[in-house]
């Protein structure tokens, strides 16, 4: 027993999160290389999905990375009023705030949905965001569809 | 019932419609059928109590057959909040739809919890008063985090992809589905990807489910699929300020870009 919850204390030190984060390519994907030219450190844990706007992005290609073990997802974007095809940001926030509250429902925990403005001069905001939620993802766990289903 | 078949027969003897989509006892059980002014003995047979069907669906074949015909329909109070969607998603046009109203027992209202079982004009029954507070969603909201994802995925995963909720749906009228994309849910596999599957369905009900739960009545496997579209419902109502298929101009929020209503703060919570 006592074996048991000490190799569960280690399995869950040992976790290292799987995040997918979807950046759209005028802003935070930009933002992103700015992190990264500037050498700036920041957990390995991201799996970086390049769209060319945040509005292209379906609430299925959500779900499929969480059916596919994803422990987390992040959107981000251009800010609200910069996006490079003027309003594609404005359908993202809707979209991702309903399936937030879909998930809740289900119970399959809407903090491993995340969405962040970050446009391309934040590489520092781009660093803290995926610092935080690593920490998040961590703290949460593996996902329970990837344990348990 | 007598004033329905009155009604009906009274708009086509008038040629103010080409046909009337409506049910009528066939084959023992009652089932839909289109009324016409040459085979008007027909309506004798014309069935009207608490059988409901997704008449609004054979309605949008007949439109698309014959775009420049005037089709009547029989509708409840879910079937007009059906019909003011499809107009606002431009799938029919309202000058070509004359409906006929009929109000819902109290017994079907309470089955339905249906928040408003009558629509605005009614040939047919009385007015009953709608059930605000669905139960079996606030049982479900009860559960805590691990024990709500527990009931859906045991729920999810009874499911043998029979594609009957899309298929009974009167809102479902995509040409391509993405529910049955191979790119998204794998085929040959059962139980389908869950929640995927079932999750997809939802955000695509979302500011177009009308509530009228015939979804639940037709899967065989009894997933309270409707359970889930009540919430989807209230997530729009509750986010949006939107009551699916009430508004008769107001577009749903999903359906159009407009100015943005949500702030990064209204997510992430």
């Amino acid at each position: 027993m006592g074996n048991e919850a000490t190799n569960q204390a280690t399995n869950l030190e040992k976790f290292e999160p799987k995040i997918i984060a979807f950046l759209c390519n005028w802003c935070s994907y930009a933002g992103a290389d700015l992190a990264g030219v500037s050498r700036m450190q920041y957990p390995p844990s991201t799996r970086t999905v390049r769209v060319m706007c945040t509005g292209t992005i379906s609430p299925h290609h959500i779900l499929k990375a969480f059916q596919k073990g994803a422990d987390g997802v992040i959107v981000a974007g251009c800010h609200i009023g910069d996006c490079h095809y003027l309003k594609g940001n404005y359908m993202t926030i809707k979209r991702v705030a309903i399936l937030q509250e879909l998930l809740k429902f289900t119970g399959l925990q809407e903090e491993r949905l995340f969405l962040n403005w970050v446009s391309a001069a934040e590489g520092v905001r781009f660093a803290e965001m995926i610092r935080t939620f690593t920490q998040k993802i961590k703290e949460l766990g593996p996902s329970h569809l990837r344990t348990s289903y | 019932m007598k004033e329905m078949s009155e009604k009906v027969k009274k708009l086509l003897n008038e040629g103010k419609i080409k046909g009337f989509v409506g049910l009528k006892q066939q084959h023992g059980q009652p089932g839909p059928h289109l009324f016409t002014k040459e085979n008007i003995a027909d309506l004798e047979s014309l069935v009207v109590g608490d059988v409901r069907y997704a008449l609004n669906k054979v309605l949008l074949k007949l439109a698309h057959r014959y775009p420049k015909d005037r089709f009547g329909v029989m509708v409840r109070g879910c079937d007009e909040r059906g019909l003011n969607e499809l107009f606002k998603w431009n799938q029919l046009s309202r000058d070509r739809v004359v409906p006929v109203g009929i109000a819902c027992s109290p017994a079907l209202a309470e089955a339905c919890e249906c928040y408003k079982p009558y629509p605005t004009e009614w040939v047919v029954g009385e007015k009953t008063e709608g059930i605000i507070r669905s139960k079996r969603l606030e049982n479900n909201e009860k559960l805590n985090q691990d024990e709500r994802l527990q009931y859906w995925m045991e729920q999810f995963n009874k499911c043998i992809k029979c594609y009957g909720c899309r298929d009974a749906c009167p809102m479902c009228f995509c040409k391509v589905c993405s529910i049955q994309d191979r790119n998204f849910i794998l085929t040959g596999k059962l139980p389908p990807e869950n929640p995927t599957f079932h999750l997809s369905r939802a955000i695509h009900m979302v500011g177009r489910c009308i509530d009228c739960g015939l979804c639940e009545e037709a899967c065989p496997s009894d997933i309270p699929v409707r359970t889930l579209y009540k919430k989807v419902g209230k997530i729009v109502e509750d986010l949006f300020d939107y009551k699916t298929g009430d508004e008769p101009e107001e577009k749903s929020p999903l359906n159009l870009l407009g100015e943005p209503t949500l702030d990064i703060s209204d997510v992430n919570k």
